[in-house]
């Protein structure tokens, strides 16, 4: 070592200098990394939520159409051919003979609160287009689309069942006890009467005012169904990964057939 | 110390800009960024999906209502009309709309110009249904929309989005249905609605019209949505005579005249709408059984029976059973016709359901009206009326459910219904007349409950016998003014994809 470098200063930093600096360092990168985890984990869940959100609005959009479409074309069209127009607006099962021989949450398992088979034809410029019987049905947490071609004197029930695909996964309108109690604790204004909520609920023409169905009388039948709310209910795949909560997103909508009774 | 410190400070920023402060801010600033940018993305989508729905359920509404603005103004008795505020747009009611006239309804907003409506939002579907072509080669007629007229257009209220609507007519092809089951929809010929069915014979009733509405929103969201509608008349009894009453063997009817008044009478000679005479005859009053023939006629002061001409000779009084339909001769039959005619009434009073023991109404719930022989209007009294002392003329189809109290000082142009408990009477001075028919039939008891089976009740229509008035003068003119409005009925109703 030459004199010149040894009497030189010494500018490094002292190891408290080091240590200090690190600690806070470190201190930064963990609040920075713990922001990041937690903004991780709010950001996965509120995608899912999202994703839930629009996979329901979509079919709620779809629900709706279908319902507003029902009927089409009446049998005002052409009176021969029961494959080119709607006999009902909705059909039913089981029994599918016009007139209708039975009632909305009495006989008829189909339409019902978690089913339901619309009779329309969605595609009427297409020359060789025939009416449809397009059903929902909720199935576990799954509601379920398909549609069949109608077929005179078969049961759409049946007919309809072979079709069924996944449209909405995760409904959670028709839980058990124990998980309503869990959802309610979470969202205070939800499963109001701590029962399962219906996907479908009906309004049926009675001459003057439509009704509920349930309180429509002799008019309870599914050929004077007008208005149908549906409310879907869907849950994230996962809970929320920061409480551990469920998340679930109620939507509402409402279809109003217009085509006329038959 | 001091000086030591602050000679090294000194030192280092000469020497060099080494030091890590500024890359761990940089970082931590970038790792606040990402979480801040993923918020907003998130958020983002959520106002997205929301936009979205707002808009196809906003663009389903908003061309629902150009349909509906063009099915209320098709009908005649609408203030807006298409017959009164746009002459020329349509043929007149009841004569056929050809295939290849198109009328449209423009409703261009605020910043748009009406003629270049179908320019910006052109009709591609006409030709869908028509075949390619057959738009240009069609007779275009249009009209603004009620929100671009006086007085909507005034107002700074933004109107419904929809931006025309069609009107046109049907055919077998057009609609790709087979409606005449000949295994081939190929008629271009338009269609016809029978009631219950469409069919290629203009015979069978009214035309069917189809009404196309297009609706777009400023983000670009457009709808199309389609009906076919149809008027749908109510057909009324066949008036055979100036004054019809109801009964049966076992309800016989019950008339009885002012016998000190010798100018009052019913005439089934038919008038004019100006009280000439027409020359045509109808009967003086029609009852159902012979019965009740007889019953009418001691009904009528003996000095003069002589002036209750018509058909017959006088007094003219007849059974009408083999004439009148048979599917009006039970008080079911006749109250559902009562009912049909409520449906469609201008005016019902009071408002709200029929309750019983029936309410009375007086004439001057009528005065408000504005009843002229230009207004003509349906009348339907969900009670009693009592018209004494009203003192103003009446013009329309009047239906009274409950007893009806007629006061000469009133002239009433048109028919008359008395449908329900069937009962007339009247007291008053004064001397006015009825132009037009009256029907008085008895269906309900007075509790309100329907007569059971098919015997109708016996109609009751007794005056005092210093009742003044000319009585009752039949005028076909007066009862086809009369007629109730037809609803235009919606046959189909559908979204076209787009």
């Amino acid at each position: 070592m030459s004199p010149a470098s040894r009497n030189a200063p010494q500018f490094g930093f002292t190891l408290i200098e080091l240590i200090t600096a690190l600690g806070i360092f470190l201190l930064v990168c963990a609040a920075a990394f713990t922001l990041l985890a937690s903004s991780q984990q709010r950001y996965q869940t509120e995608s899912q939520v999202l994703n839930s959100f629009q996979e329901a609005r979509l079919a709620l959009d779809q629900i709706v159409r279908d319902v507003n479409d029902a009927g089409y074309p009446p049998p005002t069209y052409a009176g021969t051919d029961p494959t080119k127009f709607a006999s009902t607006p909705f059909a039913w099962s089981p029994n599918y003979t016009v007139p209708t021989t039975c009632t909305i949450d009495g006989s008829c398992i189909t339409p019902g609160d978690f089913d339901i088979i619309i009779e329309t034809n969605p595609t009427p410029q297409d020359p060789t287009s025939q009416v449809q019987w397009i059903r929902y049905q909720l199935q576990g947490t799954t509601l379920m689309r398909g549609a069949a071609l109608k077929q005179p004197g078969n049961d759409p029930a049946i007919d309809t069942a072979a079709f069924l695909a996944p449209l909405v996964q995760n409904v959670v309108n028709n839980s058990s006890a124990a998980q309503i109690a869990q959802y309610q604790a979470a969202y205070p204004g939800m499963f109001p009467t701590g029962n399962p909520v219906p996907i479908f609920s009906y309004s049926c023409d009675t001459g003057n005012v439509p009704l509920a169905c349930t309180a429509a009388g002799i008019d309870n039948s599914p050929a004077n169904i007008r208005d149908v709310v549906v409310t879907l209910i869907v849950a994230t795949a996962l809970p929320d990964a920061t409480t551990g909560e469920p998340r679930i997103v109620q939507l509402v909508g409402r279809g109003r057939r217009i085509n006329p009774n038959q | 110390m001091q000086i030591e410190i602050q000679g090294r400070r000194t030192h280092r920023k000469r020497r060099t800009d080494e030091g890590i402060a500024l890359l761990i801010s940089i970082f931590v600033l970038l790792l606040i960024s990402v979480v801040a940018i993923a918020l907003v993305v998130s958020s983002g989508t959520e106002s997205a999906l929301a936009g979205n729905y707002r808009s196809s359920t906003g663009v389903y509404y908003a061309a629902l209502s150009g349909l509906e603005e063009a099915r209320g103004r098709l009908l005649a008795k609408n203030p807006d009309s298409f017959t009164t505020t746009a002459p020329g747009f349509l043929p007149s009611p009841g004569t056929t709309l050809a295939i290849g006239s198109v009328a449209y309804v423009l409703n261009p907003g605020p910043t748009e110009v009406a003629a270049n409506i179908l320019t910006t939002y052109p009709d591609t579907e006409y030709d869908n249904e028509f075949g390619g072509g057959s738009l240009a080669g069609a007779t275009v007629t249009t009209t603004n929309s009620v929100w671009n007229q006086t007085p909507l257009n005034g107002l700074n209220i933004p109107g419904p989005l929809y931006k025309w609507a069609r009107i046109n007519a049907v055919s077998e092809k057009s609609l790709n249905i087979d409606v005449d089951a000949d295994g081939n929809p190929d008629s271009i010929t338009p269609l016809y609605y029978d009631g219950a069915h469409f069919s290629n014979n203009p015979a069978v009733g009214p035309q069917v019209l189809e009404i196309t509405s297009l609706a777009a929103l400023p983000n670009g969201s457009q709808k199309l949505l389609q009906y076919l509608a149809a008027p749908v008349p109510i057909t009324l009894p066949p008036f055979l005579g100036a004054l019809t009453l109801s009964g049966s063997p076992a309800n016989g009817a019950a008339f009885h005249a002012p016998a000190s008044n010798s100018l009052y009478a019913i005439k089934g000679n038919d008038q004019d709408c100006n009280g000439s005479l027409t020359g045509l005859n109808y009967l003086a009053v029609g009852v159902f059984t012979n019965a009740d023939k007889n019953a009418v006629i001691n009904g009528i002061p003996p000095p003069v029976r002589a002036s209750y001409t018509g058909f017959n000779s006088a007094p003219d009084v007849a059974n009408i059973t083999p004439a009148f339909p048979a599917s009006l001769e039970t008080p079911s039959q006749l109250d559902a016709l009562a009912q049909t005619i409520a449906q469609s009434a201008d005016v019902t009073i009071p408002s709200g359901p029929i309750t019983y023991p029936l309410p009375t109404v007086t004439g001057s719930a009528l005065t408000p009206l504005g009843m002229s022989s230009t207004n003509l209007l349906t009348v339907v009294v969900n009670g009693n009326l009592d018209i004494s002392n009203w003192s103003n003329d009446g013009y329309g189809l009047l239906l009274v459910i409950g007893k009806f109290t007629y006061d000469p000082d009133t002239t009433w142009n048109g028919i008359i219904l008395v449908i329900g408990q069937g009962q007339v009477d009247g007291s008053h001075a004064q001397f006015k007349e009825i132009n037009g028919a009256m029907l008085v039939a008895k269906t309900r008891n007075s509790a309100g409950n329907l007569l059971p089976g098919s015997n109708l009740g016996g109609a009751s229509v007794q005056f005092s016998d210093s009742m003044q008035g000319y009585g009752v003068r039949y005028s076909n003119c007066w009862i086809q003014k009369s007629q109730p409005s037809s609803n235009f009925k919606i046959l189909s109703f559908h979204e076209i994809s787009q």
